[in-house]
């Protein structure tokens, strides 16, 4: 029995939480990654060792009042406060990070040798990001995104990936997303009346895989 | 003194029943509808298998929000490149609004649950948007411009403004719903074959309760339909309490800034735009207020047609017309728990 009042309350729910679903997401920071996954001299992988360039909004709004020697110059010094917040903060998203070998995930320890410099107006941070476990696999798979998308990662268009250190068996392999804006035309709404969006920024994980047979 | 606590503890109770039995049924209603379209309205032409319209409005916002750093970049060199910043902004105001939030939110759900006008819900949209937009010139011109602060410290005041703004919520939603579910539980009581139904059934000891519980609260809540089973009439509809009640619910919006927009600022201002800054902020903001208005017209709309759809029922009309606005407080409080204690996320505060 479809009544009008059922009507009448669907419309209302409607339009109250159309808005209301769930996370917003569109990204508001920018990060062109580079890394080197850096292996030990019995053949397994110790950590990851990152650059992250940021874009120039984000880069102007991070250097804001830091104070320089030379105005515009910012030195590693200068920057390490900047760096050590990075690092910290980071920790709470998992460094964006998650890797995989032979499909069970690892744990990270705390980053270590990071510091930032700035060229160009652009911001990159660099840290070295330790497995807690060193590991040896046939197939590692390490992921950089960020779940809620507010960081759009992207891999860099040269040398996105390297191995250091690897035993010469190992081949490496980088796999982009699809062009971000056609992957999020894809997404559904299903994905936000389900709740997905919080996981939905795995749609637009860069994929590393490094196979040592 | 028993009795008086006694009844307001069974009203918290039958509150807390009643709230989750209504956002239940809000919720199953929802789900069908949100799988088919999230907005109501017509599906993009192009595409539709493809064409998700919150994947569509990310894309979009995505796109403007580039193109406001580039318009800044290039108005550096060239002045006629502040056109396009404002236009984008505007353009990027009204899809971010657009997109899931929850500010529109609350105003619905503050104008369905307090018999607001449409003409009072445009005007509260554009007031917290402006608002918006007016704290995060402020934070930035204070602490970036006037004291040159570093970004981790504004940001710090913008995690403690956030934090502020959803307690806000919350404690507005925990007032919306105590005075909702007395009238709710009021006109409950009024329904008839409701209350034979409790005198009758296992029901019995909590229809006395309510008792108590209309006879305590009856003062502080102005409920014209107090054991009456009649529509409500329009004149009462109007609803007194000036601004003063509109303020309520456009700070606890209003009050939390955009991180776009700050981000934008300071961009701005690095590049010693910040002029263009601040009025592409504001027209970011009258773009927002458009589309927040055009929402909450739409919830006054649709509870306009609930009510003249219920109003022909004798009894049962008032109790559907209170449920609705009882469930409209829950929303507004559960919203405001939500983003507190972080169950929903809004765009996030990033302090890195």
């Amino acid at each position: 029995m479809a009544t009008p009042r059922w009507f009448g309350s669907l419309l209302l729910a409607g339009a109250l939480l159309a808005g209301a679903s769930a996370a917003e997401a569109h990204p508001h920071v920018w990060v062109t990654s580079t890394s080197e996954l850096v292996y030990s001299a019995d053949g397994s992988l110790t950590g990851v060792r990152y650059a992250w360039t940021f874009d120039d909004m984000f880069s102007s709004y991070a250097l804001q009042g830091v104070e320089t020697r030379t105005k515009g110059v910012y030195t590693r010094e200068e920057l390490a406060p900047l760096a050590q917040t990075n690092v910290e903060a980071l920790k709470e998203f998992d460094y964006f990070s998650v890797a995989k070998a032979d499909g069970k995930k690892q744990q990270f320890l705390e980053p270590v040798d990071y510091f930032m410099d700035a060229k160009d107006g652009l911001l990159t941070l660099h840290f070295m990001l330790p497995l807690k476990v060193p590991v040896k696999s046939k197939e590692l798979a390490l992921d950089v995104y960020d779940p809620t998308f507010f960081v759009d990662f992207k891999l860099a268009e040269q040398d996105p990936a390297n191995l250091v250190g690897a035993p010469a068996a190992c081949q490496i392999k980088v796999q982009r997303p699809a062009d971000g804006t056609a992957s999020a035309q894809v997404l559904g709404e299903q994905n936000f009346a389900d709740g997905g969006n919080l996981t939905f920024g795995v749609m637009f994980a860069n994929k590393i895989t490094v196979n040592c047979p | 003194m028993m009795p008086f606590f006694r009844a307001r503890s069974t009203r918290a109770l039958v509150i807390a029943v009643a709230a989750l039995a209504v956002l239940a049924s809000l919720d199953a209603a929802l789900h069908p509808m949100l799988a088919q379209n999230a907005f109501g309205g017509p599906r993009p032409a192009a595409a539709p298998e493809v064409g998700g319209i919150v994947g569509w409005l990310l894309a979009r916002q995505s796109e403007f929000y580039k193109e406001i750093s580039a318009a800044i970049r290039s108005a550096k060199s060239d002045g006629s490149a502040v056109w396009t910043l404002l236009a984008v902004s505007f353009a990027y105001g009204i899809f971010h609004a657009a997109g899931p939030g929850h500010g529109k939110a609350v105003i619905s759900s503050y104008l369905v649950a307090n018999q607001e006008t449409a003409r009072r819900g445009i005007a509260l949209s554009f007031v917290s948007a402006l608002l918006q937009a007016l704290v995060a010139i402020l934070i930035v011109a204070i602490g970036a411009w006037i004291m040159n602060v570093t970004a981790k410290t504004m940001c710090s005041a913008e995690t403690g403004i956030e934090i502020a703004s959803y307690a806000l919520i919350a404690a507005f939603g925990a007032r919306l719903v105590w005075t909702k579910g007395g009238s709710f539980i009021r006109a409950l009581q009024a329904r008839p074959e409701l209350s034979m139904a409790a005198a009758g059934g296992h029901h019995h000891h909590q229809g006395h309760d309510h008792h108590h519980g209309h006879g305590h609260a009856h003062d502080h809540v102005h409920d014209e339909h107090c054991g009456h089973s009649h529509g409500p009439e329009p004149e009462q509809l109007a609803g007194p309490g000036g601004w003063r009640r509109g303020l309520a619910a456009v700070l606890t919006v209003g009050v939390r800034p955009c991180s776009g927009a700050i981000l934008v600022l300071v961009f701005a201002l690095a590049n010693g735009l910040f002029w263009a800054g601040i009025a592409a902020t504001f027209v970011m903001g009258l773009g927002t207020a458009i589309t927040v208005a055009t929402i909450a017209v739409l919830a006054v709309s649709a509870k306009d047609v609930a009510r003249r759809l219920s109003s022909a029922r004798e009894g049962s009309g008032v109790l559907i017309m209170r449920g609705i606005e009882f469930g409209a407080a829950g929303l507004v409080l559960l919203l405001g728990l939500g983003l507190l204690f972080g169950y929903l996320s809004a765009e996030r505060v990033t302090c890195f």
